[in-house]
């Protein structure tokens, strides 16, 4: 153990709070993500040596994971793809003049669920990655559809919400089925002159911030971007309304999402967007309270950040025990072992027992930084929403833009993508179709494709989706349950429509 | 009855057309609900329309002309100019330097309501420092390419 | 290096602000190749071996050129189509045998890299494409597959279709329907993605063989055989001379004689004439219409720097082969490294 600490100085704490912080920045930036963050950073690692340079990426992978929550809360406009669940009661909470009070309770998720993960991926690691391989394509094709099942219980109208999650689905299977997936390599759903573009289809950040932050400001410039100010009444001051007593009773959601954001962080290619529409889910189908989830209550935060940010661990554990990174970010942190000549394999634990607890040690104190970096700076960050609007959305444009440019590494089509969804935002909101039915589509569309395309290839059934193995006959009945739950809901929500109009 | 299901079921995908096997299944799915929207809310709706009771979407309603088409055709140079700008000096982001300096100033000033001295320039100072702060993060510090 | 100096760093970026303005597009070179040049590559990973090559010898090449030379994971489509826009020299692209066997196979997206682009040098091997079993396989070596599959056994193996992955797999094939007439389908490819994806093939017994790396499968062929995930090496595709400039110590626990035991000539995959053996070799691809001179320029910049020797060093460290070729050199060898390959894929469809 001595060892250990002899690698563990001053530079190493100063480098994962640097890391924290940049990372924050980056993932406070619409349109930056941790993923740029880490990938950005990654040439500095050659100079820092292995342990320092861990530090400082990890530090920016947690900063860059929980600095989504601002943008998504404050502006609608999620800051990173796994921030998206955030912006469905962050904003309206914001609206109502709430948003220092999300903020809050989003850095406390954050911080739990970045910790309790932490905690599994030290104690766990290698039995789950033994779990993990017990995923084949048909079981994670369950997780997603079990994923997707949120859709009918968060739309507004079923039906039409369902539309639009099939819409979202459509949109991103334009493009090639692609080898690096398995496919064949051919595009579809296209003309052929649009293929220069759409060869690789549409890119899920530009499509995001598109959708979001773009069809946003053409919806305020419609209405003449009237008043000064982008928020009303903000209720400033101590905490800005927080207390710790909103987390009462709400422990078993707050423990529930980070072991899902875990979970879904540990199998490689789920990916990071389906851990908090998950968590996201299950809050809504197992808690008591759910129907104002959706209109700003402070529980649809703590399901989306827990979990988001359990996924720092989750994400670890099979690139740590497996050699395979759990989602895109890890994947670029692999560079920085092969940079130093390190294998990532299912021998590493036990051949780098130093590393390993070298990073579990950044990964902690990264964390705790991070809480204390937000929860102190968010009563300033809260004031963004006081700039005026017309100060405010130009420069919005113009980081959407450099997000877009920079996400694919310099590719102009991700910036015109930005404005046709902005576009596509503006219209589907008007005709009344529903932007997150169709986001979470988006997300989760190409996995479902290639999941179910894969276990029919090799099975030649459809009957593999049910016998396959008891763990996918336990994800059934969690869809079946997820299901019956929204009809549920459905059902109750109209009944007491009737009753109100009636009466 | 037992070999009757399990043909229902059986399935054999051709891999050089495996890339058609979910988008057409989406196709079939988003056909299905399309109809049952058509009838259960859009004709219902249109009646309503013809009633007078309701108004179309987007032609039906009122809007800030200028400051929504303003916004749209701003993008749209921008974007377009950014690349032709940033052809000119390959890779150093000056394409994004210095037409995102134009834009944000033009759709600030758009944005205005009432365009006092002082507004304007606050306008122009942010116009001239966000850009160069972003670029000089961006692509000198951390070297990501830009425009 | 240690805190301050990066706050030295930062601090000197700041100083920096004021004149960067000016001095970015006009830096210090003489040559024909000048200013800020960016060299996409065809893969959009950042953590693969495609960039991980690009960057040491993107900056090797920056370095002793006095210019910003930046490295992009835009992916092969995408890369491909920046090369064709661009014939100032500013977009240089480095990208593997993926480039042609992509065409050879078909897929959407390739074309004749040859009558296309200008082929530059190639820079390095990465000698790691192997195929491994399952430790409790009951294939002892490759050609217990062969004579398993000659005596019409179903052998199902997982790679990734149209390309790199798949042409071990392609030769295979062929040497089976040499040997074997009439029997080369019983070697079924399962059509997968990623390594974490072929891996997981082989943990649910739903590959017999699969398609891997020595830099990513080595761990698991030091696992005790009770465990699910251990493997065992069948063959690496690498040329015998390849490997044998690797350096002693080989990868992780597996030293380089121990690795030399899985390549020809001790493992045989037959073309007819000759045994067939796959390096999987980067290089540089330059737009049609580019300036003469950058080629020359490139050319003679990196013969400098090989002559150096320090390259060499780093690229080993990586487990990459050094590997250079000045260009016309280099586009003779790889036409005929394509046109064998050709034959392989012609012969087996």
């Amino acid at each position: 153990m001595f060892d250990i600490l002899s690698l563990l100085d001053i530079t190493f704490f100063l480098l994962a709070a640097l890391g924290a912080l940049v990372g924050i920045i980056f993932g406070a930036i619409p349109g930056m993500t941790a993923t740029m963050a880490v990938a950005v950073c990654l040439p500095l690692t050659y100079a820092l040596g292995l342990n320092h340079g861990l530090a400082l990426l990890l530090g920016l992978y947690v900063g860059g994971i929980s600095g989504g929550m601002v943008p998504a809360v404050l502006l609608n406009i999620p800051g990173t793809p796994s921030s998206i669940t955030t912006t469905f009661d962050g904003y309206p909470m914001a609206q109502k003049g709430e948003g220092e009070r999300a903020l809050r309770v989003s850095v406390v998720a954050s911080v739990v669920g970045g910790l309790i993960s932490a905690a599994i991926l030290f104690l766990f690691a290698p039995l789950l990655a033994e779990f993990s391989i017990k995923f084949s394509y048909v079981e994670k094709f369950l997780i997603i559809l079990l994923a997707l099942t949120v859709i009918a219980s968060m739309s507004r109208n079923m039906l039409v919400g369902i539309f639009s999650g099939v819409l979202g689905i459509w949109l991103s299977l334009i493009g090639t089925y692609s080898i690096s997936d398995g496919g064949n390599g051919k595009t579809r759903l296209m003309f052929d002159f649009l293929e220069p573009y759409l060869f690789e289809g549409f890119s899920l950040l530009p499509v995001l911030i598109g959708i979001f932050g773009i069809a946003t400001i053409l919806l305020e410039a419609e209405e003449g971007v009237k008043s000064g100010l982008a928020g009303k009444n903000i209720t400033f001051g101590k905490g800005g309304g927080f207390s710790f007593t909103i987390f009462k009773g709400r422990l078993t959601n707050l423990v529930r999402s980070s072991f899902i954001g875990t979970f879904v962080g540990m199998l490689p290619g789920v990916g990071g967007s389906a851990a908090s529409v998950l968590a996201y889910t299950q809050e809504k189908n197992l808690s008591r309270d759910s129907s104002e989830m959706g209109k700003g209550a402070p529980q649809g935060l703590m399901a989306s950040e827990s979990a988001n940010n359990a996924l720092t661990g989750g994400a670890l554990i099979p690139l740590l025990s497996l050699g395979i990174p759990g989602d895109s970010t890890t994947a670029v942190l692999i560079g920085a072992f092969t940079l130093q000549g390190i294998q990532v394999g299912p021998l590493f634990i036990p051949e780098n027992a130093d590393t390993w607890y070298v990073m579990m040690t950044a990964l902690v104190f990264a964390n705790i930084v991070m809480f204390f970096l937000m929860f102190y700076a968010i009563k300033h960050i809260a004031k963004v929403v006081l700039v005026p609007k017309y100060i405010l959305y130009p420069i919005i444009v113009m980081m959407c833009v450099v997000g877009a440019y920079a996400i694919n590494y310099g590719i102009m089509f991700d910036v015109w993508t930005l404005l046709i969804f902005g576009v596509l935002g503006y219209l589907i909101q008007k005709v009344g179709l529903e932007v997150a039915p169709l986001i979470i589509g988006f997300i989760l569309g190409g996995q479902a494709e290639v999941y179910f395309v894969k276990s029919l290839e090799s099975a030649g059934s459809y009957a593999i989706f049910f016998t396959k193995s008891p763990i996918a006959v336990v994800l059934w009945l969690l869809i079946a349950a997820s299901v019956a739950f929204s009809v549920m809901m459905g059902l109750k929500s109209r009944a007491r429509r009737r009753l109100e109009t009636s009466s | 009855m037992e070999s009757g299901l399990s043909s229902l079921l059986s399935v054999s995908i051709d891999f050089e057309t495996s890339h058609l096997f979910f988008p057409y299944i989406v196709h079939w799915l988003m056909g299905g609900l399309f109809a049952l929207i058509l009838v259960l809310n859009v004709v219902p709706f249109l009646a309503a329309v013809r009633r007078g009771e309701r108004t179309l979407p987007i032609l039906g309603e009122s809007m800030d002309k200028f400051r929504f088409f303003g916004t749209l055709v701003l993008i749209v140079a921008y974007f377009y100019l950014m690349s032709v700008v940033g052809n000119l000096f390959p890779y150093t982001g000056y394409g994004f330097l210095f037409v995102s300096m134009v834009f944000v100033f033009l759709m600030s000033l758009m944005y205005m309501h009432t365009r006092t001295r002082r507004k304007v320039i606050t306008a122009a100072i942010n116009a001239l420092v966000a850009p160069s702060l972003a670029w000089f993060i961006l692509a000198k510090l951390f070297q990501i390419t830009l425009p | 290096m240690s805190m301050p100096s990066i706050y030295k760093t930062l601090g000197t970026s700041v100083l920096m602000a004021g004149m960067a303005f000016g001095s970015a597009a006009a830096m210090a070179a003489d040559g024909p190749l000048r200013g800020n040049v960016r060299v996409v590559i065809g893969s959009t990973s950042t953590g693969g071996d495609t960039y991980q090559n690009s960057s040491i010898v993107a900056d090797a090449l920056a370095e002793h050129l006095d210019i910003n030379m930046k490295v992009d994971a835009v992916g092969a489509s995408s890369a491909f189509r920046f090369l064709d826009r661009d014939p100032r020299g500013n977009t240089l692209m480095i990208f593997h045998d993926q480039s042609y066997l992509g065409y050879l196979y078909g897929v959407e997206g390739y074309e004749d890299i040859f009558e296309k682009y200008t082929i530059g040098p190639t820079v390095a091997i990465n000698p790691g494409n192997a195929y491994l079993v399952p430790k409790d396989s009951p294939y002892q070596t490759l050609n217990d597959v062969i004579e398993a599959v000659g005596n019409g056994e179903e052998v199902r193996v997982a790679i990734q279709p149209g390309g790199v992955s798949e042409i071990g797999f392609s030769a295979l094939k062929n040497a089976i329907a040499i040997e074997h007439p009439g029997m080369e389908d019983n070697l079924v490819a399962v059509n997968t993605g990623s390594q974490a994806d072929k891996n997981q093939q082989l943990f649910d017994d739903q590959a017999d063989l699969i398609n891997g790396t020595v830099q990513a499968n080595e761990q698991y062929t030091r696992l005790p055989e009770d465990d699910q995930k251990a493997m065992r090496f069948l063959w690496l595709t690498a040329r015998q001379d390849t490997i044998e400039q690797a350096p002693e110590e080989g990868l992780g626990q597996t030293s380089r004689e121990q690795l030399l035991e899985y390549v020809e000539p001790n493992v045989n995959v037959t073309m007819g004439d000759d045994n067939f053996t796959f390096d999987k070799e980067f290089f540089f691809l330059y737009n049609k219409d580019m300036d003469q001179a950058i080629v020359d320029q490139i050319d003679q910049a990196l013969s400098e720097i090989y002559a150096e020797g320090e390259i060499q060093e780093t690229q080993k460290n990586s487990f990459f082969i050094p590997n250079f070729k000045p260009s016309d050199e280099a586009v003779e060898y790889l036409e005929t490294k394509m046109s064998v390959y050709e034959d392989i894929i012609a012969n087996i469809q």
